[in-house]
């Protein structure tokens, strides 16, 4: 139903996409996003990273957004429409848009994407994903030192490779403080369900978690059943202190900006490349701020100290050894993961208690 | 809370969003409307619901003008089947879609804002027993006055001349109309009342369940009412159980997880539906049983002539 949902606003949107005819000085800039911009979380995000390039270039950019769009064909004609309209650089918001995407861009060599979350490249086709696990890491350094309980809890949406490596990242930084810790999971198998987001938490906090990670999910639903339980608690993409001023421990942001502009930048120079773009904190897309007072000064150096050297590559979040969570090494010491493991993770390191499902 | 007090305390609130939006359609579907729009309305109650008691700051003034908006809608999907005598399948679909559309709509503005959580009322001496006490006295006001409302319902319904007028125009409504019954009024007031109660269903979940606004938030919960009515064999008692028997699955997924069952979460996702389908083949052996409940003209039109 949300579907058609999706389907009736989509039309309302559509007819209402400015048509600008291009001036020949003035770039448009199409952005398909898959939420509402007014939601906290992904769409949000993308939407401050663009408005970044719009602040730089001023009248020399017009962007045009519609927002909202469910993955499929509503989509697909949305884009065809985008760059019938004469927006030469597409942003796309979602990973389901990936496909049509892909097709516009190889008929419009001369055009310029750039792709959330997906995994195909072309010539004038980026995708780009945010290295969140990085700053999960740290996020656990946090949450160790401010849990009583040594149980922490996650809410997340779906066990793709992109969250359960959050996930890791998140138990992995928590251990190195203290190896006592675990984590609860629940998946609630939906990207959108605010009522069975705040349940999980709820059931998260019944089971004696006192740090809750709101993984992927685009609604203050975990932050505001945190604050009103006691709970210190994190989320991705966009701060939500708002929604939780005394137990919110910090967001693992993406700033796109710095991605965005650069991609805008090379585009207008003519040299945009079509690459697999996996954007982290020496990128400054994946930025950790908005921290809790009840940190103490000892443990943010810790964290900065960590910080500098994940950005310096001096240390990486899965260097091993790293044990599974059937106590088998899966990476010796002194290995560290390659890039392609992450992106296709499928199991969870030591002290996550929560099977995986498969 | 422990995890059972969150468990059993936490049923009762999930299953009023079910219970609540069930015994109107139940009413609506006795007096032989079939109204699929269940979802849509609850979305429509639940995004005006949350604007006005966010901008009110009012809980009461919130569920009233849901309500209203819920009986609104209701009315839109009453003149097309029951003036225009369209179909009811597809009508029911197509206002639900609208519901929907428009839900976003008037929510535009307030998406992702929240209000602050309301408190349980505490009933003195009887909230402070252990266990009991947190599971059933100290929930919501709504939760009280909805489980209050099935027996109110179950009471009209088989008791009064105008439970005994509903459930003729429902079996038959042209012996009906030949008995004095004006069963276009009775229909109009009973989709409208089912309107009323879908609208509250969809505030209680935006303004107290989940006190927040957010586009798709009923996300399927109206259909799983609806499946309810024919779970309950339109009996009033046994929508109950199976709104508790709901409430309870898709909390104890949640739970099971959370303490570490072995079980893909995928496949306690799709217990709440596993269920019902069980449920539901276990009923229909016995076609008979269900026979004698479904109202007889669900879903027929009728055009007020008793030529046949």
């Amino acid at each position: 139903m949300k579907t058609m949902s999706k389907l009736l606003t989509a039309a309302a949107l559509t007819s209402a996409l400015i048509s600008t005819t291009a001036h020949a000085d003035t770039l448009e800039i199409g952005v398909l996003l898959p939420s509402p911009i007014a939601d906290v979380g992904w769409s949000h995000a993308l939407h401050e990273g663009i408005n970044a390039v719009k602040e730089k270039h001023g009248d020399a950019v017009n962007v045009n957004v519609v927002e909202n769009i469910q993955e499929g064909p509503d989509a697909d004609r949305i884009m065809n429409k985008m760059v019938g309209d004469g927006n030469d650089f597409l942003l796309l918001g979602s990973f389901g848009y990936m496909n049509a995407g892909l097709k516009l861009a190889q008929r419009n060599p001369d055009k310029s994407f750039i792709h959330a979350s997906g995994y195909k490249t072309a010539d004038n086709f980026s995708p780009f994903t945010a290295k969140y696990y990085e700053g999960a890491y740290l996020m656990g350094m946090a949450a160790a030192e401010v849990t009583k309980t040594k149980k922490l809890g996650v809410v997340a949406a779906f066990a793709i490779p992109e969250l359960i490596s959050t996930i890791n990242g998140f138990t992995l930084g928590a251990r190195s403080i203290d190896p006592e810790i675990t984590v609860d999971v629940i998946w609630i198998n939906s990207w959108f369900d605010p009522a069975k987001a705040q349940d999980s938490a709820k059931a998260l906090l019944a089971g004696g978690a006192d740090v809750l990670f709101s993984n992927a999910q685009d609604t203050p639903s975990v932050v505001t059943v945190g604050e009103e339980g006691g709970a210190y608690v994190f989320n991705l993409n966009s701060s939500m202190k708002e929604y939780a001023p005394t137990k919110y421990l910090g967001v693992v942001k993406t700033d796109w900006a710095p991605f965005f502009v650069a991609s805008v930048d090379a585009h207008l120079a003519g040299n945009f490349e079509g690459q697999n773009q996996w954007l982290g904190m020496t990128d400054d897309v994946v930025v950790v701020e908005d921290w809790s007072d009840d940190i103490s000064d000892d443990m943010k150096a810790k964290i900065a100290a960590v910080q500098a050297d994940i950005v310096s590559g001096a240390r990486h979040v899965y260097d091993g050894p790293l044990v599974n969570q059937a106590g088998e090494e899966v990476i010796a010491a002194g290995v560290r993961l390659e890039d392609g493991a992450i992106l296709g993770m499928d199991w969870h390191v030591e002290g996550v208690n929560s099977p995986l499902p498969k | 809370m422990n995890t059972l007090e969150f468990f059993l305390a936490g049923t009762l609130s999930a299953a009023t969003i079910f219970l609540l939006a069930a015994l109107g359609e139940l009413v609506a579907e006795k007096s032989g409307v079939l109204n699929l729009s269940l979802e849509g309305m609850m979305a429509v109650g639940a995004a005006v619901g949350f604007v006005v008691t966010y901008e009110s700051g009012n809980h009461v003034l919130g569920f009233a003008i849901a309500g209203l908006a819920g009986v609104c809608v209701s009315l839109v999907f009453a003149f097309v089947t029951l003036t225009f005598l369209a179909n009811q399948v597809a009508t029911g679909l197509a206002v639900g879609i609208l519901g929907l559309g428009l839900s976003a709509l008037i929510g535009r503005n307030h998406e992702s804002l929240t209000i602050a959580a309301t408190e349980g009322i505490n009933i003195p001496v009887l909230s402070d027993i252990p266990l009991i006490g947190a599971v059933f006295f100290q929930q919501n006001l709504v939760v009280y006055i909805t489980f209050a409302l099935a027996i109110v319902i179950a009471l009209v319904l088989s008791t009064t001349r105008l439970g005994l007028a509903i459930r003729s125009t429902g079996e038959n409504p042209h012996a009906a109309q030949a008995l004095g019954c004006p069963v276009f009024l009775i229909r109009y007031g009973c989709v409208a009342f089912g309107g009323l109660l879908a609208g509250c269903a969809g505030a209680y979940a935006s303004t107290i369940y989940t006190p927040l606004w957010a586009d798709g938030m009923i996300a399927g919960r109206g259909w799983i009412a609806v499946a309810l009515v024919v779970f309950g064999t339109w009996k009033t008692g046994r929508i109950a159980f199976g709104a508790v028997l709901f409430g309870m699955v898709s909390l104890g997924e949640l739970i099971a997880q959370a303490m570490g069952a072995r079980v893909p979460s995928q496949l306690l996702s799709s217990l709440p539906y596993i269920v019902t389908i069980i449920v539901l083949a276990a009923i229909s052996t016995n076609t008979a049983r269900m026979r004698l409940h479904a109202p007889f003209s669900l879903g027929e039109t009728f055009d007020g002539s008793n030529d046949r």
